[in-house]
């Protein structure tokens, strides 16, 4: 049997939890107002028997920039950005131009609807 | 037409990298403070700080007949409200994809870590078992043969992971049919389980009131076995979730499913999945299943020599030690959907007051925009660090407590240091994900 413990240390562990948030509080702290930019962010992207190029990768805006995507497929698809809500239709071999401002910070998957290829993630800071 | 999307049009950006390394940091600093500074002595599920009963009047009104068949009929009118959305349009602003991935599945963690095992009560599986039961006048805990003990938790771990490649491989999982087709097939596969073994099925069989109970014993508030509502310590709850064959199983798909959640969204395996190497889908089914596998692999690995270095069964420990590994799971989920949650929830709240599409606004909600309501990136980055490190904390005490009772003096130390190196090794590959992922 154990011996009887009068208290468990119960502060020992807010105590640790306290030092974490203090830690790491500071360092969350340095984002500043995002400076909107003039600069117009544009995307190239082609799609061809079921293969993107450039291969999806991670393209970053600020918040407020204008970006514009042209992509070209060889079979009629639908370009759409997430959390945007944007979408343009593509005729096979024909460029399909979306153009937006992104006014919303976060992650955002730019995919294509009829054969479900994502393009890029748009990363707006 | 418009079918891959609906649930998460937004995602968290990136961690900033100083900030996972400070999580990185402050873990492995409290893995060594732990080993150092803590108890000698097991103190976690002794007894020696019983559960304090709440004030009488509480308890009264806690105790009240009807409160089950109340939560037997909100679960039902529930489920019959939201199978509506089934009869509506397959779109976007179709609610059910949001309900079942959102509402249900996260809302079930903040539910459960109030409340504790809410999904028993609620589970409308269950009551129409009980119904049928009834009805027949039959007994319901009692099925055609009893509940094999070797069987454990191994029907819920299945169910998880089957639930899993749902949310996070399925093609189309957003889609009315496929979402439909699973839900059926659930339900058909757990009212089974119930006609064969009883009503005692849903408690080891049933995932979601698996992951409810095993989530739920983290609560603050729990229900002594006489009844009595208590008032207890979380780790008290979480250190007496007991060994059961596939409890080990079950909690690494949890851990492992959401480290697969983040990296599907690294770029370089949407690479994969696009390099028309083999069908996506089951590239997904192979990379759910490695990462599973991964969690797995170092678990058992550290568990494994944990029990070489202390002298006890190799066994043994693995199960004994399941429980710590529940926190870390819980801090890594919460800093996974926390921003899912608040703002797709709204969306889903939104979209439900009109399931069929009408146009129509039944529950007064469909005029509801979706508000930040604290969820900056600043913020949300913060909090995602804060509460992985305070998973590991957790994890790391309840570790520590349980090799006290595990090991002796003299090998109690050096026991737990594989555990320790296994939950930075965890905390530090959440933390990377959200870095990277």
């Amino acid at each position: 049997m154990m011996p009887p413990h009068p208290r468990r240390p119960r502060s020992a562990y807010a105590a640790v939890a306290l030092l974490a948030l203090l830690l790491i509080g500071p360092t969350a702290c340095g984002d500043g107002e995002p400076a909107a930019t003039g600069t117009v962010e544009t995307v190239t992207v082609t799609v061809a028997g079921g293969t993107v190029s450039p291969a999806p990768s991670r393209i970053e805006v600020t918040r407020g920039q204008t970006v514009r995507i042209t992509a070209t497929s060889d079979v009629a698809d639908m370009v759409h950005v997430h959390g945007y809500d944007r979408s343009v239709t593509l005729q096979p071999g024909v460029a399909g131009t979306v153009e937006f401002v992104a006014d919303r910070d976060g992650l955002f998957e730019v995919e294509t609807h009829g054969q479900d290829l994502q393009l890029f993630q748009l990363v707006v800071r | 037409m418009w079918l891959a999307h609906g649930v998460g049009g937004r995602q968290d950006l990136p961690i900033p990298f100083g900030l996972a390394l400070t999580g990185a940091l402050v873990a492995l600093v409290v893995s060594f403070v732990a080993l150092g500074a803590l108890w000698r002595e097991p103190r976690l599920g002794t007894g020696t700080e019983p559960p304090r009963p709440l004030p009488a009047p509480v308890q009264r009104v806690a105790s009240a007949r009807a409160w089950p068949w109340l939560c037997r009929l909100v679960g039902l009118v529930v489920a019959a409200y939201v199978g509506l959305g089934f009869a509506g349009p397959d779109t976007a602003d179709n609610p059910t994809a949001g309900v079942v991935y959102v509402l249900f599945w996260v809302g079930l963690l903040p539910l459960s870590l109030l409340f504790g095992p809410v999904w028993r009560a609620l589970n409308p599986l269950r009551t129409l078992h009980l119904l049928a039961c009834l009805a027949l006048r039959r007994d319901p805990s009692r099925g055609l043969r009893d509940l094999p003990s070797g069987l454990g938790y191994w029907p819920a771990a299945g169910g998880l992971f089957a639930f899993v490649w749902l949310e996070l491989v399925a093609p189309h999982r957003v889609s009315l049919p496929v979402i439909g087709g699973w839900l059926g097939g659930y339900a058909v596969a757990m009212l089974a389980g119930a006609v064969v073994y009883g009503s005692r099925w849903f408690d080891r069989g049933d995932a979601f009131e698996v992951y409810s109970a095993v989530v739920g014993r983290l609560a603050v508030l729990a229900r002594r076995r006489d009844g009595t509502l208590v008032r207890r310590h979380p780790l008290d709850g979480i250190a007496g979730l007991r060994p059961a064959p596939g409890l080990v199983a079950f909690v690494v798909v949890l851990l492992g499913s959401t480290m697969y959640d983040s990296l599907s969204n690294a770029p370089i395996w949407v690479r994969v999945l696009q390099s028309g190497a083999a069908p996506a889908p089951l590239l997904g089914t192979i990379g759910l299943a490695l990462v599973c596998a991964l969690v797995l692999a170092a678990y058992l690995g550290a568990t494994g020599l944990a029990g070489r270095f202390g002298g006890r069964p190799v066994r043994e420990c693995a199960g004994e030690l399941a429980h710590s590994i529940v926190p870390i799971a819980v801090g890594y989920l919460v800093a996974h959907y926390f921003t899912l949650f608040v703002l797709e929830g709204q969306r889903t709240l939104a979209l439900l007051a009109d399931p069929l599409g009408t146009g129509a606004d039944w529950l007064g909600t469909g005029s509801w925009t979706v508000r930040a309501l604290g969820t900056s990136p600043a913020g949300t980055a913060l909090l995602q660090v804060t509460v992985i490190v305070l998973g590991h904390v957790f994890g790391t005490v309840l570790a520590h407590d349980r090799a006290l009772r595990l090991f002796d003096r003299r090998t109690a130390v050096v026991g737990q240091l594989p555990l320790l190196a296994l939950m930075v090794v965890y905390t530090t590959a959440g933390l990377l994900l959200l870095f990277a992922a």
